[in-house]
Protein backbone atom coordinates (compact mmCIF):
# COMPACT_ATOMS: atom_id res chain seq x y z
CA UNK A 1 0.00 0.00 0.00
CA UNK A 2 1.14 3.73 -0.85
CA UNK A 3 1.62 6.34 1.12
CA UNK A 4 -0.76 8.33 -0.94
CA UNK A 5 -3.63 5.86 -0.28
CA UNK A 6 -3.05 5.77 3.68
CA UNK A 7 -2.45 9.24 4.39
CA UNK A 8 -5.36 11.16 3.16
CA UNK A 9 -7.76 8.32 4.75
CA UNK A 10 -6.75 9.63 8.52
CA UNK A 11 -6.55 12.93 7.67
CA UNK A 12 -10.21 12.49 6.41
CA UNK A 13 -11.16 11.45 9.90
CA UNK A 14 -9.31 14.17 11.85
CA UNK A 15 -11.58 16.92 9.93
CA UNK A 16 -9.43 20.51 8.44
CA UNK A 17 -5.73 19.11 7.74
CA UNK A 18 -2.96 20.89 9.85
CA UNK A 19 0.99 20.46 9.75
CA UNK A 20 3.03 18.46 12.01
CA UNK A 21 5.79 20.79 12.28
CA UNK A 22 8.33 19.71 14.59
CA UNK A 23 11.09 21.90 16.24
CA UNK A 24 14.20 21.27 17.86
CA UNK A 25 15.11 23.97 19.88
CA UNK A 26 18.07 24.94 21.90
CA UNK A 27 17.93 24.93 26.08
CA UNK A 28 19.79 27.84 26.28
CA UNK A 29 17.96 29.93 23.68
CA UNK A 30 15.33 28.77 21.51
CA UNK A 31 13.61 26.74 24.14
CA UNK A 32 13.61 29.68 26.37
CA UNK A 33 12.78 32.31 23.78
CA UNK A 34 9.48 29.35 23.56
CA UNK A 35 8.79 30.00 27.26
CA UNK A 36 8.99 33.75 26.73
CA UNK A 37 6.20 33.43 23.87
CA UNK A 38 4.31 31.55 26.43
CA UNK A 39 4.49 33.58 29.55
CA UNK A 40 3.70 36.78 27.37
CA UNK A 41 0.78 35.07 25.46
CA UNK A 42 2.36 35.55 21.98
CA UNK A 43 -0.26 33.51 19.93
CA UNK A 44 1.33 31.22 17.85
CA UNK A 45 -0.12 28.04 15.85
CA UNK A 46 -0.01 24.78 18.15
CA UNK A 47 1.39 22.26 15.21
CA UNK A 48 4.89 22.79 16.21
CA UNK A 49 6.05 20.22 18.51
CA UNK A 50 8.76 21.20 20.33
CA UNK A 51 11.66 18.67 21.30
CA UNK A 52 14.46 20.37 23.73
CA UNK A 53 18.15 19.45 22.69
CA UNK A 54 21.18 20.69 24.99
CA UNK A 55 22.48 22.71 21.74
CA UNK A 56 21.54 22.74 18.32
CA UNK A 57 25.30 21.38 17.74
CA UNK A 58 23.05 18.13 19.56
CA UNK A 59 20.73 17.72 16.25
CA UNK A 60 21.74 15.34 13.91
CA UNK A 61 20.71 15.14 10.77
CA UNK A 62 19.51 11.81 11.17
CA UNK A 63 16.50 13.22 13.92
CA UNK A 64 15.93 15.42 11.35
CA UNK A 65 15.20 12.72 8.46
CA UNK A 66 13.60 10.05 11.40
CA UNK A 67 11.17 13.07 11.67
CA UNK A 68 10.05 13.44 8.09
CA UNK A 69 10.00 9.38 8.38
CA UNK A 70 7.54 9.58 11.55
CA UNK A 71 5.07 12.25 9.77
CA UNK A 72 6.42 15.58 10.30
CA UNK A 73 5.66 17.83 7.42
CA UNK A 74 8.32 20.28 8.51
CA UNK A 75 11.43 20.62 10.76
CA UNK A 76 12.45 23.54 12.62
CA UNK A 77 16.11 24.09 13.98
CA UNK A 78 16.08 26.86 16.12
CA UNK A 79 19.39 27.49 18.49
CA UNK A 80 21.44 30.52 20.06
CA UNK A 81 22.94 32.76 17.69
CA UNK A 82 26.28 32.74 16.60
CA UNK A 83 28.59 34.10 19.16
CA UNK A 84 25.42 33.05 22.07
CA UNK A 85 26.37 29.28 22.36
CA UNK A 86 26.14 28.18 26.02
CA UNK A 87 28.52 26.17 24.53
CA UNK A 88 30.61 28.54 23.13
CA UNK A 89 31.27 26.59 19.43
CA UNK A 90 28.44 24.82 19.12
CA UNK A 91 26.05 26.46 17.22
CA UNK A 92 28.83 26.92 14.57
CA UNK A 93 29.22 23.32 13.72
CA UNK A 94 25.54 23.30 13.76
CA UNK A 95 25.06 26.54 11.21
CA UNK A 96 27.89 24.76 8.71
CA UNK A 97 26.23 21.36 9.21
CA UNK A 98 22.68 22.64 8.56
CA UNK A 99 23.52 24.66 5.77
CA UNK A 100 25.14 21.66 4.07
CA UNK A 101 22.52 19.29 4.94
CA UNK A 102 19.58 21.55 3.22
CA UNK A 103 20.98 21.57 0.62
CA UNK A 104 21.07 17.84 0.30
CA UNK A 105 17.53 17.67 1.05
CA UNK A 106 16.85 20.37 -1.49
CA UNK A 107 18.81 18.19 -3.97
CA UNK A 108 16.90 15.17 -3.69
CA UNK A 109 13.85 16.70 -4.03
CA UNK A 110 12.52 17.99 -1.00
CA UNK A 111 10.63 21.41 -0.70
CA UNK A 112 13.63 23.57 0.77
CA UNK A 113 10.73 25.56 3.14
CA UNK A 114 10.41 22.48 4.53
CA UNK A 115 13.52 22.26 6.73
CA UNK A 116 14.39 25.53 7.94
CA UNK A 117 17.00 26.34 10.91
CA UNK A 118 16.67 29.72 12.87
CA UNK A 119 18.47 31.70 15.46
CA UNK A 120 16.69 32.51 18.08
CA UNK A 121 17.66 33.93 21.73
CA UNK A 122 16.09 33.76 24.87
CA UNK A 123 14.96 37.14 24.76
CA UNK A 124 13.04 36.68 21.36
CA UNK A 125 9.38 35.36 22.49
CA UNK A 126 8.02 37.86 19.89
CA UNK A 127 10.26 36.09 16.97
CA UNK A 128 9.88 33.01 17.63
CA UNK A 129 5.83 33.10 17.63
CA UNK A 130 6.22 34.78 14.76
CA UNK A 131 8.67 32.43 13.07
CA UNK A 132 6.11 29.39 14.06
CA UNK A 133 3.36 31.07 12.54
CA UNK A 134 5.04 31.73 9.42
CA UNK A 135 6.48 28.38 9.20
CA UNK A 136 3.44 26.80 9.95
CA UNK A 137 1.50 29.05 7.13
CA UNK A 138 4.27 28.03 4.57
CA UNK A 139 4.18 24.12 5.03
CA UNK A 140 0.27 24.62 4.95
CA UNK A 141 0.40 25.88 1.43
CA UNK A 142 3.12 23.16 0.53
CA UNK A 143 0.71 20.26 2.18
CA UNK A 144 1.35 16.94 3.68
CA UNK A 145 4.74 15.62 2.71
CA UNK A 146 4.67 12.35 1.37
CA UNK A 147 8.51 12.01 0.86
CA UNK A 148 10.94 9.60 3.37
CA UNK A 149 7.32 9.25 5.15
CA UNK A 150 7.38 5.61 6.62
CA UNK A 151 4.54 3.81 5.26
CA UNK A 152 3.92 0.98 8.13
CA UNK B 1 54.93 0.94 -19.99
CA UNK B 2 52.77 -0.82 -17.71
CA UNK B 3 55.35 -4.27 -18.25
CA UNK B 4 57.88 -2.26 -17.11
CA UNK B 5 55.98 -0.80 -14.17
CA UNK B 6 55.04 -4.58 -13.21
CA UNK B 7 58.82 -5.77 -13.24
CA UNK B 8 59.46 -2.30 -10.92
CA UNK B 9 56.80 -3.18 -8.30
CA UNK B 10 58.03 -6.66 -8.10
CA UNK B 11 61.40 -5.55 -8.03
CA UNK B 12 60.48 -3.36 -4.67
CA UNK B 13 57.93 -5.96 -3.10
CA UNK B 14 59.95 -8.66 -3.25
CA UNK B 15 62.88 -6.25 -1.92
CA UNK B 16 60.73 -5.81 0.98
CA UNK B 17 60.09 -8.88 1.79
CA UNK B 18 63.40 -10.30 1.45
CA UNK B 19 64.90 -7.68 3.69
CA UNK B 20 61.66 -8.58 6.09
CA UNK B 21 60.78 -4.40 6.11
CA UNK B 22 57.31 -5.64 6.04
CA UNK B 23 55.28 -8.33 7.05
CA UNK B 24 52.88 -7.99 4.07
CA UNK B 25 52.35 -6.36 0.37
CA UNK B 26 49.13 -5.94 -0.86
CA UNK B 27 48.90 -5.64 -4.05
CA UNK B 28 47.00 -6.83 -6.97
CA UNK B 29 46.60 -9.95 -9.29
CA UNK B 30 44.68 -11.27 -12.63
CA UNK B 31 41.27 -11.75 -11.41
CA UNK B 32 38.86 -14.54 -13.30
CA UNK B 33 38.27 -12.09 -16.58
CA UNK B 34 41.22 -10.18 -17.96
CA UNK B 35 39.16 -7.04 -17.30
CA UNK B 36 39.26 -7.59 -13.76
CA UNK B 37 42.32 -8.45 -11.12
CA UNK B 38 41.86 -9.12 -7.90
CA UNK B 39 43.27 -7.91 -4.34
CA UNK B 40 46.89 -9.93 -3.56
CA UNK B 41 48.39 -10.44 -0.08
CA UNK B 42 51.86 -11.41 -0.48
CA UNK B 43 53.65 -12.55 2.27
CA UNK B 44 56.55 -14.51 1.08
CA UNK B 45 59.25 -13.36 -1.79
CA UNK B 46 57.61 -16.00 -3.84
CA UNK B 47 54.19 -14.64 -3.94
CA UNK B 48 55.23 -11.74 -5.91
CA UNK B 49 55.55 -13.43 -9.19
CA UNK B 50 51.61 -12.70 -9.15
CA UNK B 51 51.22 -9.05 -8.73
CA UNK B 52 50.13 -7.60 -11.36
CA UNK B 53 50.09 -3.63 -12.47
CA UNK B 54 48.21 -2.65 -15.32
CA UNK B 55 45.19 -0.64 -16.51
CA UNK B 56 42.71 -2.38 -14.65
CA UNK B 57 43.45 -2.46 -11.48
CA UNK B 58 41.08 -0.33 -10.23
CA UNK B 59 39.72 -1.57 -6.58
CA UNK B 60 41.33 0.61 -4.09
CA UNK B 61 42.87 -1.20 -1.31
CA UNK B 62 43.03 1.50 0.88
CA UNK B 63 40.19 -0.12 3.18
CA UNK B 64 42.36 -3.62 3.82
CA UNK B 65 44.71 -1.73 6.49
CA UNK B 66 41.51 -1.13 8.35
CA UNK B 67 41.92 -5.04 8.81
CA UNK B 68 45.19 -4.70 10.10
CA UNK B 69 44.54 -1.85 11.80
CA UNK B 70 45.73 -4.00 15.19
CA UNK B 71 48.45 -6.01 13.58
CA UNK B 72 51.73 -5.31 14.94
CA UNK B 73 53.95 -4.48 12.07
CA UNK B 74 54.67 -2.79 8.87
CA UNK B 75 52.36 -3.31 5.82
CA UNK B 76 53.21 -2.17 2.63
CA UNK B 77 50.65 -1.23 0.21
CA UNK B 78 50.27 -0.58 -3.87
CA UNK B 79 48.57 2.99 -4.69
CA UNK B 80 46.69 5.19 -7.01
CA UNK B 81 46.23 8.65 -6.61
CA UNK B 82 42.98 8.05 -5.62
CA UNK B 83 43.79 5.03 -2.83
CA UNK B 84 46.62 7.43 -1.79
CA UNK B 85 44.32 10.29 -0.91
CA UNK B 86 41.90 7.32 1.04
CA UNK B 87 44.96 6.34 2.95
CA UNK B 88 45.42 9.74 4.14
CA UNK B 89 41.98 9.99 5.28
CA UNK B 90 42.28 6.95 7.06
CA UNK B 91 45.55 8.61 9.01
CA UNK B 92 43.75 12.00 9.77
CA UNK B 93 40.76 9.52 11.28
CA UNK B 94 43.86 8.07 13.41
CA UNK B 95 42.83 4.11 12.54
CA UNK B 96 46.26 4.21 12.09
CA UNK B 97 49.66 6.45 12.01
CA UNK B 98 51.49 7.05 9.11
CA UNK B 99 54.98 5.09 10.18
CA UNK B 100 52.56 1.50 9.79
CA UNK B 101 51.95 1.98 6.45
CA UNK B 102 55.19 1.77 3.12
CA UNK B 103 53.09 3.11 0.61
CA UNK B 104 54.42 2.15 -2.69
CA UNK B 105 53.00 4.67 -5.61
CA UNK B 106 51.57 3.91 -8.74
CA UNK B 107 50.84 6.78 -10.76
CA UNK B 108 47.68 6.70 -12.87
CA UNK B 109 46.57 7.55 -16.11
CA UNK B 110 42.66 6.38 -15.95
CA UNK B 111 41.82 2.72 -15.94
CA UNK B 112 40.06 1.16 -18.14
CA UNK B 113 36.91 -1.09 -18.68
CA UNK B 114 35.45 -3.72 -21.34
CA UNK B 115 31.80 -2.33 -21.98
CA UNK B 116 29.27 -4.45 -22.71
CA UNK B 117 29.98 -4.37 -26.41
CA UNK B 118 33.07 -5.44 -25.48
CA UNK B 119 35.45 -2.37 -26.25
CA UNK B 120 37.75 -1.33 -23.71
CA UNK B 121 36.67 2.15 -22.33
CA UNK B 122 37.98 4.74 -19.98
CA UNK B 123 36.05 3.50 -16.62
CA UNK B 124 33.69 6.16 -15.76
CA UNK B 125 35.15 6.45 -11.93
CA UNK B 126 38.27 7.57 -13.54
CA UNK B 127 36.57 11.05 -15.27
CA UNK B 128 37.17 14.45 -13.90
CA UNK B 129 40.07 12.93 -11.62
CA UNK B 130 41.75 15.44 -10.02
CA UNK B 131 44.69 13.67 -8.40
CA UNK B 132 46.18 11.02 -10.87
CA UNK B 133 49.48 10.64 -8.89
CA UNK B 134 49.73 9.38 -5.19
CA UNK B 135 49.39 12.17 -2.67
CA UNK B 136 51.74 10.51 -0.21
CA UNK B 137 54.23 7.58 -1.00
CA UNK B 138 57.42 6.26 0.09
CA UNK B 139 58.49 4.93 -3.24
CA UNK B 140 57.23 5.70 -6.39
CA UNK B 141 56.75 3.52 -9.83
CA UNK B 142 56.55 5.44 -13.29
CA UNK B 143 56.75 8.54 -14.13
CA UNK B 144 54.44 11.24 -12.93
CA UNK B 145 51.30 11.98 -15.23
CA UNK B 146 48.76 15.13 -15.82
CA UNK B 147 45.52 15.27 -14.86
CA UNK B 148 43.67 14.24 -18.03
CA UNK B 149 40.35 16.26 -17.83
CA UNK B 150 39.64 17.91 -14.14
CA UNK B 151 37.17 20.53 -15.02
CA UNK B 152 35.24 17.50 -15.30
CA UNK B 153 34.85 16.75 -11.74
CA UNK B 154 30.96 17.79 -11.13
CA UNK B 155 29.89 16.76 -14.39
CA UNK B 156 27.30 14.00 -12.74
CA UNK B 157 25.87 16.82 -11.28
CA UNK B 158 24.62 18.86 -14.41
CA UNK B 159 21.75 16.48 -15.72
CA UNK B 160 20.00 17.42 -12.43
CA UNK B 161 20.42 21.30 -12.68
CA UNK B 162 17.46 21.95 -15.01
CA UNK B 163 15.31 19.44 -13.00
CA UNK B 164 12.23 21.03 -10.76
CA UNK B 165 11.84 19.63 -7.18
CA UNK B 166 9.03 16.72 -8.26
CA UNK B 167 11.35 15.82 -11.08
CA UNK B 168 14.47 15.21 -8.71
CA UNK B 169 12.40 13.66 -6.01
CA UNK B 170 10.73 11.31 -8.13
CA UNK B 171 14.02 10.17 -10.07
CA UNK B 172 15.98 9.88 -6.63
CA UNK B 173 13.58 7.70 -4.85
CA UNK B 174 13.14 5.32 -7.43
CA UNK B 175 16.70 5.04 -8.14
CA UNK B 176 17.37 4.31 -4.28
CA UNK B 177 14.52 2.02 -4.29
CA UNK B 178 16.67 -0.24 -6.19
CA UNK B 179 19.02 -0.71 -3.23
CA UNK B 180 19.22 -4.35 -1.72
CA UNK B 181 21.82 -3.13 1.48
CA UNK B 182 24.26 -5.03 0.65
CA UNK B 183 26.45 -2.39 2.43
CA UNK B 184 29.07 -2.81 -0.22
CA UNK B 185 29.55 1.07 -0.30
CA UNK B 186 30.20 1.17 3.12
CA UNK B 187 32.28 -1.61 3.12
CA UNK B 188 34.77 -0.44 0.51
CA UNK B 189 34.66 3.83 1.73
CA UNK B 190 38.17 4.46 3.55
CA UNK B 191 36.05 7.40 4.82
CA UNK B 192 33.17 5.15 6.33
CA UNK B 193 35.84 3.93 9.02
CA UNK B 194 33.82 3.97 11.92
CA UNK B 195 34.02 0.06 14.53
CA UNK B 196 30.89 -0.07 14.52
CA UNK B 197 27.82 1.18 11.53
CA UNK B 198 25.19 2.74 12.70
CA UNK B 199 23.24 0.59 10.68
CA UNK B 200 24.33 -2.44 11.53
CA UNK B 201 24.80 -1.96 15.30
CA UNK B 202 21.38 -3.38 17.03
CA UNK B 203 21.67 -1.48 20.09
CA UNK B 204 20.70 1.86 18.04
CA UNK B 205 17.28 1.50 18.48
CA UNK B 206 15.70 4.40 17.20
CA UNK B 207 17.57 3.71 13.23
CA UNK B 208 15.96 0.55 11.79
CA UNK B 209 17.11 -1.20 9.20
CA UNK B 210 14.38 -2.41 6.89
CA UNK B 211 14.86 -2.64 3.27
CA UNK B 212 12.28 -0.60 1.99
CA UNK B 213 11.41 2.89 0.39
CA UNK B 214 11.81 5.32 3.04
CA UNK B 215 14.88 3.20 5.15
CA UNK B 216 16.48 2.69 1.56
CA UNK B 217 16.28 6.85 1.26
CA UNK B 218 17.69 7.18 4.78
CA UNK B 219 20.22 5.00 4.65
CA UNK B 220 21.40 6.68 1.58
CA UNK B 221 21.14 10.24 2.72
CA UNK B 222 22.81 9.19 5.88
CA UNK B 223 25.33 7.61 4.33
CA UNK B 224 26.09 10.31 2.28
CA UNK B 225 26.07 12.81 5.05
CA UNK B 226 28.10 10.84 7.33
CA UNK B 227 31.09 11.12 4.84
CA UNK B 228 30.69 14.73 4.36
CA UNK B 229 33.20 16.73 4.00
CA UNK B 230 35.59 13.54 4.10
CA UNK B 231 34.40 11.85 0.83
CA UNK B 232 37.97 11.46 -1.26
CA UNK B 233 35.82 11.07 -4.36
CA UNK B 234 37.99 7.97 -5.08
CA UNK B 235 33.97 6.34 -6.79
CA UNK B 236 34.35 2.74 -5.33
CA UNK B 237 31.13 2.81 -3.93
CA UNK B 238 29.42 3.38 -7.17
CA UNK B 239 32.01 0.61 -8.98
CA UNK B 240 31.19 -1.44 -5.97
CA UNK B 241 27.49 -0.99 -6.15
CA UNK B 242 25.91 -4.48 -7.47
CA UNK B 243 22.23 -2.22 -8.02
CA UNK B 244 24.48 0.33 -10.15
CA UNK B 245 23.19 3.02 -7.84
CA UNK B 246 24.79 6.35 -9.01
CA UNK B 247 26.42 7.22 -5.51
CA UNK B 248 28.71 9.80 -6.53
CA UNK B 249 26.14 12.00 -7.33
CA UNK B 250 24.95 12.62 -3.97
CA UNK B 251 28.43 12.87 -2.91
CA UNK B 252 30.06 14.83 -5.36
CA UNK B 253 26.99 17.48 -4.22
CA UNK B 254 28.15 17.65 -1.07
CA UNK B 255 31.29 18.41 -1.77
CA UNK B 256 30.51 20.86 -4.14
CA UNK B 257 28.46 22.35 -1.74
CA UNK B 258 31.00 22.50 0.26
CA UNK B 259 33.51 23.95 -1.98
CA UNK B 260 30.29 26.69 -2.90
CA UNK B 261 29.81 27.72 0.75
CA UNK B 262 33.58 27.09 2.55
CA UNK B 263 35.66 27.53 -0.39
CA UNK B 264 38.20 25.20 -2.49
CA UNK B 265 38.77 21.74 -0.59
CA UNK B 266 39.55 18.30 -1.63
CA UNK B 267 39.16 15.45 1.10
CA UNK B 268 42.46 13.45 1.97
CA UNK B 269 44.85 15.35 -0.02
CA UNK B 270 46.31 17.80 2.49
CA UNK B 271 47.27 15.78 5.87
CA UNK B 272 47.12 18.54 8.18
CA UNK B 273 43.69 20.32 6.35
CA UNK B 274 40.86 19.49 9.25
CA UNK B 275 37.59 18.67 7.18
CA UNK B 276 35.23 21.46 6.55
CA UNK B 277 32.28 20.06 8.94
CA UNK B 278 34.93 19.43 12.05
CA UNK B 279 35.83 23.14 12.01
CA UNK B 280 34.02 26.47 11.50
CA UNK B 281 34.61 30.20 11.19
CA UNK B 282 33.31 32.73 12.51
CA UNK B 283 32.08 34.86 9.15
CA UNK B 284 30.80 31.42 7.15
CA UNK B 285 27.51 32.36 5.28
CA UNK B 286 24.44 33.09 7.25
CA UNK B 287 21.11 31.93 6.05
CA UNK B 288 19.30 31.22 8.91
CA UNK B 289 18.96 34.30 10.81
Amino acid sequence: MSVEHKIPEREKQQGEWTPKIVGFCCNWCSYAGADLAGTSRFQYPSNLRIIRVPCSGRVNPHMVIRAFQKGADGVLVAGCHPGDCHYATGNYYARRRMLVFKRLLEYVGIEPERFQARWISGSEGQKFAENAIKLSEEIKALGPNRKLRDVR
Amino acid sequence: MMNKMTDKAKEVARELLEKQEVDLVIGWERGTFEDKTAPLFMKKPEDVERLVINEYIVNSLATYMLHYKTHGGKIAIFVKGCDSRGIVRLIQDKQFTREKVYLIGVPCSGMKEVNENDEMVDSPKCDGCTHPNPVIYDVIIGEEVQPKNPENRFKVLEDDLNKVVEERWSSWASEYNKCIRCYACQRICPACNCRECIFVDQSQEWIERRVDETENGTYSLIRAYHIAGRCVECGECERSCPVGLPIMKLNKRIAKDIEDLFGPYEAGVDIEQNSPLGDFKYDDPEEFM
